[in-house]
C-alpha cells in the first residue's frame, strides 16, 4: 500500500523552496562569508580564520559575551518565574478572567517602537515615573539613571524584555496547567496537603514537560535580542547593553563588516547549540513524563 | 530514537533562528535591488525620455524637493525625476545595499562623513570637470568644498556638491547671564572667561544639594568636540588622516572639555540626562550655554518661543589659539557612478544647489551654499532670534579642518552603535567610569584598528 503520493511533494514545494532560499542557502553563504573580509561594496577577500582570531582577541567581544550570558540568565529566570506566577493567577474560574488573560498578553503584541518610547519615559532619570515613585518611598539621594548607568542598564533592559515577552510563556504555562487533571490536586488536598504542598508536590512535577519546553525556547529567545535594544539603548552606554545578536547587527548593517559579522553569527550559533545540548542532556534528571 | 528526532528538530530550529536574523535585511535588499532593476528596464524601453531617481534623507523636505523637481522637469522636457525620501536611519542601509548591488540611485543626498568612504569605493561620479566647466566658484561658499574632496582634502577632486552648510556656534541664554550679572560671550572669549561664566551660571536654586541649572552642556560628540580642538590649534588625526593620534593641543582641549563635567561639574553627566533629547536641554532652560551645530536654531525657536532671550557667539578660543577656525560642514548631493545619464544628473544637481533653491527652504541655521541667497536679508531673518545670526556667514570664510575618514562612523561610534568608539569612551570619562588617560589609551588602538581596515 502506498502511503505517500508523489503529489505530496508538489504541496511541500513552496515550503521547501522558501526554506532553501531564505534559510539554508543564506546560512551556508554566511558560513563562507565568515572566512572573508567583505564590506558589501567590493568583492569579498578570503582571509581564512582571521575573523575568528580577531573575535577571540578583541576585548569588546568578551565584554559583549559576558553581557549576553548575564542577560540570558536574568531573562530566562525572570520569564520562567513571572510567567508561571501569572499563569497560576490566571488559572482560576473568575468573572472576567478572559479579559485579564488578554490583558497580560497585550505587551507581546505591542509594537516594539512604542514599547521602547514608553519605557524610556518611565525609566528616565529626570522626570521618569519610576524614579519619582522610588523617591516618594525611599527618598533617593540622587536620581538613578536606569539606562544611562552601566551598573543598571543591562538589568533594566532585561526587565523591559521580560515585561514584553512574558505573556507568551505565561500562555504556554497556562495551557500546561489546564492539562493537569484537577482530581489529582483535589486528592492531595483531601489527604491534608496545604496549598504550597499541592503546588510543589503535584502541580510542579506534572508541569515539568511544559517547563522544559519553555526553558528551551526562552533561552534561545534570550540570545535573540534586537528590537528593544535598538529602540532603547542601541547597545549603550558604552556597550553595557550590547549583546551578541545586536553586535552582529552593528557589524553587518551599520559598519558593513559582513565577514566579521558572519563569523560572530557562527560563534553565537555554537553557543546556542552547546547550551541547548546541555539542556537536553540534563532533561532526564528532572523532567517527568 | 525519540531523542535523536528531538535534537534534529531543535537543530533546524536553531539554524532557522540564525537565518531569520540575517534574513530581514536580506529580503529588503533583494527588494530594493528588484525595484531598481525594473526602473532600468523602463528606462531602456523609452529611449527618448530620461528617468532619474533621486534619494533624499529628509522626508520633511519632500514638499520643497517635489516643488523644485517640478520646476526642473518643466525646464527640461522629457526628463522625469523620481523622488524617494527616507529617514536617515533607513536611508544609509538602503542606499548602501543598493550601491553594493550596483543599482545606486542616480542622484542621492550625501553626508560629508561618508564622501571618503563612498569615493574610495568608486561609487561616486567625479564632479570636478563639470564644476570647472559650468560654475563660477565666486558664487559659492568654497571653504566648505574641502569636505567633499577626495582623496586629498586640499587639492582633491570633488565627489559631491553641497546645497547647504552649517557651522558650530555657542548658544547662550541671555536671561541667565543678566540674572547672574555677567557680560555676554564675545567672539574673542577665552577658555578662562568661559569657565568662569559656566561656574557662575551653575546654580542649585533650592539648596537640596542637586544642581538645578548648569552653566554648560557638553555633549561628547563631533559637533561638540571638534570646534574646541580646532580653536586650540589641535587635531585628533595625523596629517593624511590615516591614523588616530591626538596631539598635545588636541589633548588639552579634550581634557578641558571633559573636566567641565568631571571636575568643575558645570555640565550634567550623560547618565543624568539619559532619555532626554540632548538638543532640548538648552531650549528648555536647563543649561545656560551649549555648543552645537547652527541647524539647532530651528529647534531652539520652536521650543523656546518667547520663554527667554538667547543668542549665539563663536566657540571660545583655546590657550594655543592662533587664528579663528570654524568647524563646519556641508550637506551634499552626489551622483552615482553607475548612472546612465551623467550630464542630465549634473544639470539636476546644479539646479538643486543653485539660485533656484529659494531662501525659504533653509530652516533656521542651515546656510545656502549659493552666496547670493545666503547673503540676502531674508536669510538673516532679522525679525527672529538669534540677533547675531550674521556671524554664521562670517564663519563660512573660516571653515577649516574636519575629521572625516573612511570608517568614520565606526571609530566615532555612530548610527545604532552609539556605545562604541570615541563616543563611548568620552561618555565613560564623563560618567566617571574611566579616567581621561585610560579612555585615550583604549581608544587609540581601537580607532587605529578601524582606520587600518577601512583605508
Amino acid at each position: 500500500m502506498q502511503y505517500f503520493k508523489k503529489s505530496a511533494y508538489l504541496f511541500l514545494l513552496p515550503t521547501i523552496i522558501g526554506l532553501l532560499l531564505f534559510r539554508l542557502i543564506p546560512v551556508i553563504f554566511a558560513f563562507f562569508t565568515s572566512f572573508t573580509d567583505w564590506d558589501i561594496y567590493s568583492p569579498p577577500v578570503w582571509i581564512g580564520l582571521e575573523n575568528y582570531t580577531r573575535i577571540f582577541q578583541s576585548g569588546e567581544f568578551w565584554q559583549i559575551l559576558r553581557n549576553t550570558l548575564l542577560f540570558t540568565a536574568i531573562y530566562t529566570v525572570g520569564v520562567c518565574i513571572i510567567g508561571l506566577f501569572f499563569a497560576m493567577l490566571l488559572n482560576q474560574r473568575l468573572k472576567g478572567i478572559k479579559f485579564f488573560r488578554s490583558l497580560f498578553f497585550l505587551p507581546v503584541i505591542t509594537s516594539i517602537v512604542a514599547v521602547g518610547i514608553i519605557w524610556n519615559w518611565i525609566l528616565s532619570p529626570q522626570n521618569g515615573i519610576l524614579n519619582i515613585l522610588l523617591d516618594k518611598i525611599f527618598n533617593l539621594q540622587e536620581p538613578i539613571s536606569w539606562l544611562g548607568d552601566p551598573d543598571y542598564a543591562l538589568i533594566a533592559l532585561a526587565l523591559v524584555y521580560i515585561w514584553k515577552s512574558v505573556g507568551y510563556q505565561m500562555l504556554i504555562f497556562l495551557a500546561g496547567l489546564q492539562n493537569i487533571p484537577t482530581e489529582l490536586q483535589e486528592a492531595a488536598q483531601m489527604d491534608g496537603a496545604n496549598k504550597w504542598k499541592v503546588f510543589t508536590k503535584v502541580t510542579l512535577p506534572l508541569l515539568t514537560p511544559t517547563i522544559f519546553f519553555v526553558l528551551v525556547i526562552t533561552i534561545i529567545e534570550s540570545f535573540h535580542t534586537f528590537g528593544i535594544t535598538h529602540s532603547m539603548t542601541q547597545g549603550g552606554p558604552y556597550n553595557a547593553t550590547n549583546t551578541l545578536s545586536y553586535f552582529i547587527y552593528q557589524n553587518a548593517f551599520v559598519h558593513f563588516n559582513m565577514g566579521y559579522a558572519s563569523s560572530l553569527s557562527f560563534v553565537l550559533f555554537i553557543l546556542i547549540l552547546v547550551i541547548t545540548w546541555i539542556n537536553f542532556l540534563y532533561r532526564k534528571k528532572w523532567v517527568n513524563y | 530514537m525519540k531523542k535523536w528526532i528531538g535534537m534534529t528538530v531543535l537543530f533546524v530550529f536553531v539554524i532557522g533562528f540564525l537565518a531569520a536574523c540575517g534574513n530581514n535585511s536580506d529580503e529588503g535588499r533583494a527588494d530594493s535591488a528588484a525595484n531598481a532593476g525594473s526602473k532600468d528596464d523602463k528606462e531602456a524601453s523609452a529611449s527618448e525620455a530620461i528617468n532619474l531617481t533621486y534619494f533624499s534623507w529628509d522626508p520633511s523636505m519632500e514638499e520643497t524637493n517635489s516643488a523644485l523637481i517640478e520646476k526642473f522637469e518643466e525646464a527640461h522636457p522629457g526628463v522625469t525625476i523620481e523622488l524617494q525620501s527616507y529617514e536617515p536611519t533607513d536611508y544609509w542601509p538602503k542606499v548602501s545595499a543598493m550601491a553594493a548591488s550596483g543599482n545606486a540611485p542616480d542622484v542621492l543626498d550625501m553626508s560629508s562623513g561618508y564622501v571618503d568612504e563612498w569615493a574610495s569605493k568608486d561609487l561616486l561620479l567625479n564632479l570636478q570637470e563639470y564644476i570647472d566647466a559650468d560654475l563660477n566658484e565666486a558664487d559659492y561658499f568654497t571653504d566648505v568644498f574641502n569636505a567633499v574632496r577626495y582623496p586629498d582634502k586640499e587639492n582633491g577632486d570633488m565627489y559631491a556638491f553641497p546645497y547647504a552648510w552649517v557651522s558650530t556656534v555657542l548658544f547662550y541664554n541671555k536671561d541667565m547671564f543678566d540674572e547672574a550679572g555677567l557680560e555676554y560671550p564675545t567672539n574673542e572669549w577665552t577658555w578662562d572667561e568661559f569657565l568662569n561664566a559656566s561656574q557662575e551660571l551653575t546654580i542649585d536654586t533650592n539648596d537640596d544639594g542637586n544642581t538645578d541649572q548648569y552653566g554648560f552642556w557638553f555633549y561628547g560628540r563631533y559637533a561638540q568636540i571638534e570646534p574646541w580642538i580646532y580653536q586650540n590649534n589641535g587635531d585628533i588625526l595625523n596629517e593624511d588622516k590615516t591614523e588616530f593620534v591626538v596631539d598635545a593641543n588636541g589633548k588639552e582641549a579634550l581634557k578641558f572639555l571633559t573636566d567641565l563635567t568631571t571636575e568643575h561639574k558645570v555640565s550634567p553627566r550623560p547618565k543624568d540626562v539619559e532619555g532626554t533629547n540632548q538638543q532640548d536641554l538648552f531650549p528648555t532652560g536647563k543649561v545656560a550655554m551649549w555648543v552645537d551645530g547652527s541647524w539647532n536654531i530651528a529647534n531652539n525657536r520652536d521650543i523656546i518661543g518667547d520663554a527667554f532671550d538667547w543668542d549665539i557667539a563663536t566657540v571660545p578660543r583655546g590657550n594655543n589659539w592662533s587664528e579663528d577656525v570654524t568647524y563646519g560642514w556641508p550637506d551634499n548631493i552626489a551622483i552615482s557612478k553607475t548612472t546612465k545619464h551623467a550630464d542630465m544628473a549634473w544639470e539636476f544637481v546644479k539646479f538643486m544647489t543653485g539660485e533656484e533653491r529659494s531662501v525659504e527652504e533653509f530652516a533656521g541655521g542651515k546656510v545656502p551654499i549659493y552666496k547670493a541667497t545666503a547673503e540676502s536679508e531674508a536669510w538673516l531673518e532679522n525679525d527672529q532670534k538669534p540677533a547675531n545670526k550674521s556671524i554664521i556667514l562670517e564663519q563660512g570664510e573660516l571653515i577649516g579642518r574636519n575629521s572625516y575618514t573612511p570608517g568614520w562612523s565606526e571609530w566615532r561610534g555612530y548610527g545604532a552603535a552609539e556605545g562604541s568608539g570615541m563616543n563611548g569612551e568620552i561618555d565613560q570619562v564623563l560618567d566617571g567610569v574611566k579616567t581621561f588617560d585610560e579612555a585615550l589609551e583604549s581608544l587609540t588602538p581601537y580607532a587605529n584598528d578601524v582606520l587600518e581596515r577601512a583605508n
